[in-house]
């Protein structure tokens, strides 16, 4: 793995992962505070709805840069190498495009709501950043593309190599 | 009808092209949608739905179950497990297989993935198995079949996910699970049954293990019946919703693996970022299904084939029959959830159209999600395992696995037949 794309795929997993962590530490005080003191924590609700946007997207590029999208890969083993290659060129060309379009979309979103000043209801927080933030992780993950069509990686099926990693 | 059906033909033409499935169905979703309905409302409603699907409390229930599924694999609870479930049955024909299954139900309780049921497994009960001169294709089959309990015994991913495209209350959809998981379990160990009948060299009989020792190891698995009790009897107890359930149960298990020493600073970022991994995985999925759906609920295919099924007077039981024998064909060589969240928009609407529970159908999409999951070419538990395990060969575990698709069969006709089978328990539910 080249330095650029070592350095990306910690930074976003720490990120993802850091706010999965805290979504996980949220809902367990939150019922223990309301179950046990009678006190919820404020605006736990709409904190978790934040995170979940930072947990999904952030590891976006994540899932395209280990090839774990899951795809019909049954064609492969019939196709000669050259014809792959193009084929992999093509199908990270048009995901570029796709999460691109996807990227755009987003943005008009966020400048839409930060036009409005779109708030969460009980914390106040302004929400657009984190629209614009699925944005860019979007963004990233089209770059992603980009450097795949350069350097592939083998498809590789959700939890199968990670499996295999720990769990002893 | 024709604007539908292109567009399930665009979305199968991109995805053999080798299009992720997910972003074939957004585009084809969001195209199909822009030229039915106009560019400017289409792109506001697809911006509209991944912020919506984005920014939802209710589906932290997903990261959450994923996340206590890996924290408990990697504390290690399935071991204690398997050396229960062993002391009980070990001294049969069979046995180290028959407690694989009960394990893998056992598992399954506390974990909503087929995927890491089928691997935790493999690693406990395997090396068990091949030290005893079990046959590779009994014991592959067993743990590969044995994994699928993982999503029909609650919790279980495939059951929120439909729960939540179908707005079907997920603690019905895990009380429904119970028995038909149960069930499968039973179907999984006749399997065991017939191939040690047939081939007593297979799967010899472990030793007995004495009634104190029994009870000792029943005794060591107390952490995985707290974790139940809290979870699913929190859950159908109505204490809290799925989401705080789901939230408490990776709290807690995350504490097991803490307390067991399982964990460094490494393993945990390693542990939370597999989870934001195969949840980021899902919601791209999910998001785009939505898309997906989006365009066919504006064309007329949904009602215009509801309208025809029930002008055609078959009865309801064989439509839903039907779709199932539709299911098992295309599960050989598709990925189960993108086929269910692609062909839920136009079977939901039928099956209630018809007068069905939606969660008894939630079942049986379990159940075919399970038969997929196994059966070859391409079933993804046979992949982790071969994966897995380098010594055997992916032709020796297809050749093992073929009986345990049938007795899943078997199961998905029994809660075909019999709906209050699914439906008992969550009709006791407050």
């Amino acid at each position: 793995m080249t330095p650029a794309r070592a350095l990306l795929a910690k930074v976003c997993g720490v990120v993802a992962g850091l706010a999965l962590f805290a979504i996980m530490l949220l809902t367990l005080s939150d019922v223990a505070g309301r179950k046990l003191l009678s006190a919820s924590v404020p605006g736990s609700l709409e904190l978790t709805e934040l995170l979940m946007v930072v947990v999904i997207f952030a590891a976006l590029p994540l899932v395209s840069l280990a090839g774990e999208h899951v795809v019909f890969d049954s064609l492969d083993r019939w196709l000669p190498a050259g014809l792959r290659r193009a084929q992999q060129l093509v199908v990270d060309l048009l995901s570029a495009g796709a999460l691109l379009g996807l990227a755009w979309l987003m943005w008009v979103k966020a400048g839409e709501m930060a036009g409005y000043g779109d708030t969460t209801a009980q914390l106040k927080l302004p929400v657009s950043p984190f629209v614009y933030a699925m944005s860019v992780f979007c963004m990233l993950t089209a770059v992603v593309h980009g450097i795949l069509m350069w350097q592939p990686v083998v498809h590789h099926h959700v939890g199968v190599d990670d499996a295999g990693s720990g769990t002893a | 009808m024709t604007e539908a059906l292109l567009g399930f033909a665009a979305v199968f033409a991109l995805a053999l092209l080798r299009i992720p499935l997910a972003f074939a169905m957004g585009a084809v979703g969001i195209v199909g949608l822009g030229l039915l309905r106009g560019w400017a409302p289409t792109m506001a409603n697809a911006s509209q739905v991944v912020y919506d699907t984005g920014f939802a409390y209710t589906l932290s229930v997903v990261p959450l179950f994923i996340l206590m599924g890996n924290f408990v694999a990697r504390a290690g609870l399935a071991h204690e497990l398997f050396r229960a479930a062993y002391a009980f049955v070990g001294h049969v024909r069979g046995g180290l297989a028959h407690a694989t299954v009960l394990a893998c139900a056992g598992f399954g309780a506390i974990c909503g993935s087929s995927i890491a049921t089928a691997a935790t497994m493999s690693k406990v009960a395997y090396p068990q198995m091949k030290r005893l001169g079990y046959a590779d294709y009994l014991s592959t089959g067993v743990i590969a079949a044995g994994g699928t309990l993982g999503i029909m015994i609650p919790p279980s991913t495939i059951m929120v996910i439909y729960g939540i495209v179908t707005e079907t209350h997920i603690g019905k959809l895990f009380a429904a699970g119970v028995l038909p998981g149960l069930m499968c379990a039973g179907f999984l160990m006749l399997g065991v049954v017939w191939i040690t009948w047939r081939d007593p060299a297979a799967g010899p009989a472990g030793e007995r293990t004495p009634w104190p020792e029994r009870w000792r190891a029943l005794g060591d698995i107390w952490g995985v019946v707290l974790l139940v009790v809290v979870v699913l009897g929190g859950i159908y107890g109505g204490v809290f919703t799925a989401t705080e359930g789901a939230g408490i149960g990776a709290s807690g298990a995350f504490f097991f693996a803490l307390a067991r020493r399982a964990l460094s600073w490494k393993l945990l970022l390693q542990v939370l970022v597999e989870s934001a991994r195969t949840t980021a995985m899902l919601f791209t999925i999910l998001i785009a299904a939505m898309l997906f759906s989006s365009f066919v609920n504006f064309t007329t295919m949904p009602g215009d084939l509801k309208d025809w099924i029930l002008r055609q007077g078959y009865s309801p039981l064989m439509v839903v029959g039907a779709m199932m024998v539709i299911y098992v064909v295309l599960g050989t060589i598709m990925e189960e959830l993108s086929m269910v969240l692609l062909t839920i928009p136009v079977f939901f609407p039928i099956v209630t159209g018809l007068g069905f529970d939606p969660v008894w159908f939630g079942v049986l999409i379990v159940l075919v999600v399970q038969i997929g999951l196994i059966s070859p070419p391409v079933g993804m538990n046979l992949f982790v395992l071969s994966s897995l395990l380098k010594g055997v060969r992916l032709s020796e575990i297809f050749r093992g696995v073929w009986l345990f698709v049938a007795m899943l069969v078997l199961a998905l006709v029994v809660v075909l037949t019999f709906p209050d089978l699914s439906l008992w328990l969550p009709s006791l539910m407050r």
